[in-house]
């Protein structure tokens, strides 16, 4: 039973990592001690991290190529050198023979003593081919050192860095650490039998986000983060009819609060709202309240039929609550989540707005309402196939 | 973290998190059977009188877990208050034979006089014992007696229990944001009618 051979280690033949301890730097030593050892052609004592060719390895091979002894591992950690630049931009394909790594989210700011040091990218492992892979549980957090972090430490934060560092990122050394996601959150995976896709965009987060690196409104830009990342994910299919929804009269995008002010939706006249929507087309509306203080936000959400999407909703209403409560790290994923893709997603929502604005329809119930200039929500209501789309709101 | 009284040289990014197995099989076992322990990095507190609070300095540390050796008692009570036991204890099974090789009990620390005037804190402590059913007929005489010996020992892991799970974000555990940017992924996918 005793187990003698625990007592040491070794790492690739040379050293010995002991009982009970693990490898489990910090996303700055990764950085600030590993990589750039690497980058600068250092010896890496007991050379833990190995080279990985991402795309001659399938998440399972690294697994076992990056073992560090014997001691059971959740995480693996390599270099690899990405040396291959497409220039179809930031959504790099990386391929293995068995699938595909597929980046996810925005990439997260890496800061050390305040000073920006680097980029984390999160990636999925897909199964098969795209479009059509079949996403796994492997994900992998892609290190690369902010080459710029010299030359930008001091310089405003809302310097842009536009296309040039996407072009740059494609390239060089980074350290890697990949892990299969645990599913605490069962309802995540729900199905997803959405026909119709539902963004709110919060005007502010596309003019203003790039300019709050840095300030502490953490609750409110994560969910800005979140809604605005829906709003890009409808607007990034652009040959899909999208069918805007004017919510107020007016077409400025700005919004001079700080705090959205959404009017609630739980009287019956929203529902009516709805069934002013032309036939075939699905509203679904998600509206943001702040009760104002301690940042306490409840995130309701309204859908106008299809209870499918219902338990989506849900999972999102409880990730967001649950991100509330530990709003530590999320200062930081903040600051990087207005990067660079604000000012695109900015000319993205005018484009789809002007070019479809024929279908832009004035909902004169809720003028007046609760909206004013201090805030607008633009509801993008697509097009669907469902004709049941008549059903009253239903809170969840 | 990480620059505690170790006497180990590792590279940065390695830490002490030993799994319940290893404070079992390697720890617990070679200090009860009186064979050295390597590394040598958990100190004994015998029968300790300290808050929790307290441990800063007496025990070893990393991150924010504290470890130490300790003997086995009914009631721990210290000078401001007491631990009292959470639940049922869970065993510790050896992931290469399967057998059961200790077990952990949780409790949680009060603070105030036994028995009902505590207020309950965030303080967890896990203290992981020997397995002490394994005395089946099969072993001899003489190992049922150094059994008894090796029951006497305990190796705690105490903590302060954060309202969010108490792995930092440089685990292996992706943000609630990312969760949602995932699922948000799977709309992307899917093909709208025309």
């Amino acid at each position: 039973m005793q187990a003698e051979d625990d007592m040491s280690i070794s790492v690739n033949g040379q050293s010995q990592v002991p009982p009970g301890f693990r490898f489990h730097p910090t996303e700055e030593e990764l950085l600030q001690y590993y990589l750039r050892k690497k980058v600068a052609y250092e010896k890496i004592d007991l050379d833990v991290i190995q080279d990985v060719d991402l795309n001659k390895l399938e998440p399972w091979d690294i697994q076992e190529k990056c073992k560090i002894g014997s001691t059971p591992q959740n995480d693996w950690y390599f270099f690899s050198h990405k040396d291959k630049k497409y220039p179809t931009g930031t959504r790099t394909n990386r391929a293995t023979a068995a699938g595909f790594w597929k980046a996810t989210g925005r990439d997260k700011v890496i800061y050390s003593n305040s000073l920006r040091i680097g980029m984390r990218k999160t990636l999925v492992f897909y199964k098969g081919r795209a479009p059509h892979g079949q996403k796994s549980d492997w994900i992998m957090h892609e290190y690369r050192l902010d080459d710029n972090s010299n030359t930008t430490a001091h310089e405003p934060e809302n310097v842009c860095h536009g296309i040039g560092e996407a072009a740059l990122q494609e390239e060089g050394w980074v350290v890697c650490r990949i892990f299969k996601k645990k599913n605490h959150h069962k309802n995540i995976d729900s199905p997803l039998l959405l026909t119709s896709s539902c963004s709110i965009v919060t005007a502010e987060s596309a003019r203003g986000g790039r300019l709050r690196l840095g300030s502490n409104s953490d609750e409110e830009g994560t969910l800005e983060k979140i809604l605005e990342y829906m709003g890009r994910a409808t607007c990034m299919e652009e040959t899909e009819a999208i069918f805007p929804t004017a919510t107020n009269g007016t077409s400025s995008p700005y919004i001079c609060d700080r705090y959205m002010k959404l009017p609630s939706l739980e009287s019956p006249k929203s529902s009516a709202t709805t069934t002013d929507a032309p036939v075939g087309q699905m509203n679904m509306n998600a509206v943001i309240s702040t009760t104002g203080h301690h940042g306490l936000y409840s995130f309701t959400t309204y859908q106008s039929s299809e209870t499918t999407g219902l338990s989506d909703w849900a999972a999102l209403d409880r990730l967001v609550a649950s991100q509330l409560n530990g709003q530590n790290e999320t200062t930081k994923q903040l600051s990087s989540c207005f990067g660079d893709q604000d000012l695109q997603l900015h000319q993205q929502l005018h484009r789809s707005l002007s070019s479809s604005s024929t279908f832009n329809q004035v909902n004169n119930t809720r003028n007046g309402d609760n909206y004013d200039n201090e805030c607008e929500l633009w509801s993008f209501a697509r097009s669907s196939a469902d004709p049941l789309s008549h059903m009253p709101n239903v809170p969840v | 973290m990480g620059d505690n009284n170790i006497n180990v040289k590792l590279p940065p990014g390695f830490r002490f998190y030993p799994t319940d197995e290893e404070l079992v099989v390697h720890f617990l076992h070679r200090k009860a059977a009186l064979l050295p322990c390597h590394p040598d990095v958990i100190p004994d507190l015998d029968l300790y009188p300290y808050d929790p609070w307290d441990l800063a300095g007496k025990a070893m540390v990393e991150g924010n877990k504290w470890y130490f050796y300790s003997r086995r008692t009914q009631s721990r009570i210290t000078s401001n208050g007491y631990w009292k036991p959470l639940g049922v204890d869970e065993p510790i099974f050896s992931s290469s034979s399967g057998q059961k090789v200790g077990m952990k009990k949780c409790l949680v620390f009060y603070v105030g006089d036994q028995p009902s005037e505590g207020a309950k804190t965030n303080w967890i402590m896990q203290e992981y014992r020997l397995s002490d059913n394994g005395s089946s007929s099969t072993r001899s005489s003489k190992k049922r007696h150094s059994r008894n010996d090796y029951s006497k020992w305990v190796v705690c892991r105490v903590y302060e229990r954060n309202c969010d799970n108490d792995d930092d974000d440089d685990g292996t555990e992706l943000s609630c944001l990312d969760e949602v940017f995932l699922s948000l992924d799977d709309l992307d996918e899917i093909s709208l009618p025309n």
